[in-house]
């Protein structure tokens, strides 16, 4: 099991190896961590969307490294017009994204020859959620605070982006009136999502996303986190687990990382994590 | 519910989703929370979550202004004011 008292050194893997694998026309980029020992099984990481995916990268990094330290290798990768792969932010949708996901899983299991499951944070984990539902073979799945409802997260993302706006305003400086609520149209549909180009496609597919409607045809282990301030899990986590044969929901104690650069110290989340993998042996 | 009860409920919520290291009676009903605790627009939007899933209110957009979110005693008078 894998743990780490604040402030000891981070366990790094014996081997982090820069991969890039196809994705249909784009070439995607990834990290495998592999572990000292034999693989036990490994993760693909869905990183999550625009801002918070800046904001929880050291994060995943370190949580991929807890992992690997634990025998579970992991590849990190990302998006197509994310990071270092191919193509532009605007560009895409999220059936394409799905598409980047099931890449990812063909490359990690030829690459690991072990039993590959889905981590995903925020919407990262809601698209983890839907690949896991279409491809056979996911050996588990890990949900961290997944998006449940897509047109609450857009309205939450507009809002955030109002009250940036009128604490700059507050602060002495300059602003566009009404920021959010006018969403910054950039032409053709385009919306700034928060400094980010959404096209309309994009916007759509999220306000599409209700992970609580309808069954879910996914029979492997499911561990749905709850990440915050609260002793037990959000009522709407609670309820996604219920809707998986197989599924568990847990509050871990835990900063929101995806919300703020500088958060990255991710140890609970990760040991819950690593402990629900290891008892799945 | 009193008015020092919702205060002290605000408070709570206020320390337990921003984390902050203090303990939720220290802070003063008309201290300026802002100044005091480095709140900023991250934290600002916990509060307002905080505000709707804890006290079932519904925020609206036109009601943000940095005056609402000053205080304990704007945020308690909002509170008591959306529940009617």
């Amino acid at each position: 099991m894998w743990s780490r008292n604040a402030g000891d050194p981070v366990v790094t893997a014996t081997e982090e190896r820069l991969v890039t694998f196809n994705s249909g026309e784009q070439r995607l980029h990834g990290v495998l961590h592999l572990p000292q020992d034999d693989i036990r099984r490994a993760l693909v990481f869905c990183h999550p969307f625009a801002e918070e995916k800046k904001c929880a990268h050291r994060t995943m990094v370190e949580a991929a490294r807890g992992c690997a330290a634990a025998g579970c290798a992991v590849l990190r990768f990302d998006h197509r017009g994310c990071g270092d792969s191919a193509g532009s932010f605007g560009e895409f949708s999220l059936r394409e994204w799905r598409m980047d996901i099931e890449a990812a899983l063909d490359c990690a299991e030829a690459q690991t020859q072990s039993p590959v499951g889905l981590l995903g944070l925020r919407l990262g984990a809601t698209l983890a959620a839907g690949v896991a539902e279409s491809r056979p073979g996911v050996a588990c799945l890990v949900l961290w605070e997944p998006i449940v409802n897509g047109a609450r997260y857009i309205k939450q993302n507009l809002r955030r982006s109002m009250i940036k706006a009128m604490m700059t305003r507050h602060e002495g400086g300059e602003d566009s009136e009404g920021a959010a609520s006018e969403a910054h149209a950039l032409g053709e549909g385009t919306v700034d999502f928060d400094g980010y180009p959404v096209s309309e496609q994009m916007r759509q597919q999220m306000e599409d996303v209700d992970l609580l409607a309808g069954e879910r045809d996914y029979t492997g282990p499911v561990l749905v986190l709850s990440l915050g301030a609260r002793d037990e899990p959000h009522q709407a986590l609670k309820d996604l687990a219920n809707v998986y044969p197989r599924g568990t929901a847990i509050a871990v104690h835990q900063e929101p990382v995806w919300q703020r650069i500088g958060v990255i110290d991710a140890d609970a989340t990760v040991s819950t994590t690593v402990q629900w993998l290891s008892r799945l042996e | 519910m009193s008015d020092n009860q919702l205060k002290t409920q605000i408070k709570e919520m206020i320390v337990e989703r921003l984390f902050l290291p203090v303990d939720p009676g220290e802070i003063e009903d008309d201290e300026n929370l802002m100044e005091s605790y480095e709140i900023d627009s991250v934290n600002l939007f916990e509060i307002v979550v905080g505000l709707e899933e804890e006290f079932e209110i519904s925020v609206e957009d036109e009601d943000f202004s940095v005056d609402l979110f000053a205080t304990i005693d704007s945020l308690a008078e909002y509170v008591e004011q959306k529940r009617g």
